[in-house]
């Protein structure tokens, strides 16, 4: 049944100390709420046990992210969209933009805030594993004073925490030193947006010498508490990964998670879901030396032949030309950023260069000059239509024509893992855009194309 | 301790709702969206799911998205409100709304409004967005009856009015 608003006091007394006194007045009383998207469900539904509660939403004192020469403090009250937006996170700690990324809906990330995410300890929380997995450490407060201490810990139960009655968190503190890591961030739920996870990872690593040398993974949804797979790691720490190595990992993830079966997955699930997700991180540790060694390369050769390597990814050659300039990059999530960043800033004619690159959907060759690696390419992403049957086949052609016809271009759609009968239905719905629509559209596809084939390029 | 039932007293706040200074008395607990609704008659946020899943009751809060469903109203005070009943300029209606329209974008209307103002709140920050941030920009809202293309379609189209508008 829905709770009266008459039963509740709600105040906001503005300050941080303010805040903090009444607090300390009645400990255990008062319950912070901040943007309420968790607070307020409970609410909605007549289960919060609070009758009290203060508003710390949009507290200047907490809602700051400071970036210091060492380390990077959140305060408390920052929102996901503050998190999302921040240039130092998403470059450093990208595993934390990530979750702050696939959190609720863009509304949820507008309120909901990291300190919130702690506090409220669901297991299953987005950005928890994240904060597990870089180290975490928090500040707590209150009239008594700040204390620091590591976030791992900080559980200690379900939804049990350290946090005592009068104190709140002031702020999130991250180390800056995970440059030349490996990381890993996945959610697996029923969809991307507004669905809890059934399980999450946050991992990263470093490789040296062929060898694991330092290694963190945590997962969400595996145990009462965010969990750290630290027996994992130790199996994992001064090996060589290799399928054997990925075969053992797997099985010391699987012996220490508890999982339970809940109305979003089992444990059956979870447990095999959990395996893969750290086999998953193995295998790109592993492979990312040989996306460096491609990386390193091409950073060290002359402009031209810097351009000509990566234009069988993109067909325009001012973007080849930019990202040529753009170089060196330090890892492939760089790569592909500027890539993005480089397409949507070109020409239109510039774009109709690329598009002009590609053959007919259908066809087996360009009509423009086609290097070789990008008709080869071309001829994976276009399996399917190649093995389709001849009726699809001929209403593609036709179509291929009328779309010529209409915008003076050739059709271009991201065609791996699609059907012809899809490409084929895409075209049509296609057709009925107006040119400007149209262009941005194919636009989109190439981009999309251009990503897929820069991650085929550096692994060589 | 805890407060015997019914004890709480009603407050004075005051904020802006669609450009005009409105102060009222409500429980510091109830939510935005049912004072929006049941004081002020702005019946164009819905309540969906109450529990800040569906995006039906969004509105825009100092020109940021939130679900109105889990805003307690005293965080509303001092702040500017804006809601479906605010984007029309008297008879001439928003080129989102417009575009909505002309593709089809609204069928039962529940989701519309939330919709329409996500995609506001979408545009103001990425005046041309791809398929995809249109898609992510929209991922809070649910819509039941449209199968959410011509949503896209009519976000992509506004995105072209206000391109058209600021290169003229």
């Amino acid at each position: 049944m829905r709770s009266d608003p008459r039963d509740y006091e709600l105040v906001a007394p503005g300050s941080l100390q303010a805040v903090l006194a009444l607090l300390a007045r009645n400990p255990g009383e008062w319950l912070a709420i901040a943007g309420g998207t968790d607070v307020m469900v409970q609410y909605a539904a007549g289960k919060l046990p609070a009758r009290k509660l203060i508003s710390i939403w949009n507290l200047a004192e907490l809602r700051n992210i400071e970036v210091r020469a060492n380390e990077i403090r959140i305060g408390a009250a920052s929102t996901y969209t503050d998190i999302r937006e921040h240039e130092v996170i998403a470059r450093e700690f990208s595993m934390l933009a990530r979750a702050a990324h696939w959190t609720g809906g863009i509304a949820n990330q507008n309120r909901g805030t990291i300190g919130g995410n702690i506090v409220n300890a669901s297991p299953a929380a987005d950005s928890l594993p994240a904060l597990l997995a870089y180290d975490a450490e928090l500040i707590l407060v209150s009239v008594r004073g700040e204390r620091r201490l590591p976030y791992a810990g900080f559980h200690t139960d379900y939804k049990k925490t350290r946090l005592a009655p009068d104190e709140l968190i002031q702020a999130v503190c991250l180390s800056r030193r995970y440059s030349g890591y490996v990381c890993h961030a996945r959610k697996v739920g029923s969809r991307n947006a507004q669905a809890i996870a059934k399980v999450c990872i946050a991992a990263l690593g470093r490789v040296a010498s062929g060898t694991v040398e330092d290694v963190r993974i945590a997962l969400g949804s595996v145990a009462p508490v965010p969990l750290r797979l630290s027996e994992t790691e130790r199996v994992v720490t001064g090996k060589v990964i290799d399928e054997s190595l990925v075969s053992l990992a797997r099985k010391a993830a699987v012996a220490e998670i508890r999982p339970i079966d809940d109305i979003r997955s089992t444990a059956k699930y979870r447990a095999a879901v959990a395996g893969n997700l750290v086999a998953e991180f193995l295998n790109l540790l592993k492979d990312e030396k040989d996306v460096s060694n491609v990386l390193r390369r091409w950073n060290g050769v002359p402009i031209d032949d810097a351009a000509a390597q990566i234009l069988p990814c993109c067909g325009s050659r001012a973007w080849a030309r930019e990202m040529a300039t753009r170089r060196p990059f330090k890892d492939e999530a760089t790569l592909l950023a500027v890539s993005d960043e480089m397409w949507r800033n070109l020409i239109a004619s510039d774009w109709m260069e690329a598009f002009g690159s590609h053959p007919r959907i259908g066809a087996s060759s360009a009509h423009g000059s086609s290097a070789q690696q990008s008709a080869a390419w071309a001829m994976q992403e276009q399996k399917e239509v190649a093995d389709a049957g001849d009726a699809v086949k001929i209403a593609l052609a036709e179509g291929n024509r009328e779309y010529e016809q209409k915008f003076g271009h050739i059709f271009i759609v991201r065609a791996t893992g699609k059907s012809a009968e899809e490409i084929l239905q895409i075209l049509r719905r296609r057709l009925k855009n107006d040119a400007r629509a149209e262009l941005f559209e194919a636009a989109e596809q190439q981009r999309q194309i251009t990503q897929i084939r820069l991650r085929k390029w550096l692994q060589g | 301790m805890s407060n015997s039932p019914g004890s709480c007293a009603k407050s004075e706040m005051s904020f802006t709702v669609n450009g005009e200074r409105k102060t009222l008395v409500a429980f510091p607990m109830e939510r935005l969206l049912d004072v929006l609704r049941q004081q002020l008659g702005l019946t164009g946020a819905k309540e969906g799911c109450g529990e800040g899943e569906c995006g039906s009751c969004s509105v825009l809060m100092d020109g940021v998205l939130v679900n109105s469903c889990l805003v307690p109203v005293l965080q509303a005070q001092g702040t500017s409100i804006v809601t479906i009943e605010g984007l029309a300029a008297g008879r001439q209606l928003h080129a989102l709304q417009e575009a909505f329209l002309e593709c089809g974008g609204a069928q039962c209307g529940i989701c519309t409004p939330g919709m329409i103002l996500a995609a506001c709140h979408l545009l103001s920050k990425k005046p041309e967005p791809t398929l995809e941030e249109i898609q992510e920009g929209l991922s809070g809202n649910l819509c039941r009856c449209t199968g959410y293309l011509q949503i896209f379609e009519a976000v992509a189209r506004a995105a072209h009015y206000g391109m058209a508008q600021s290169s003229s």
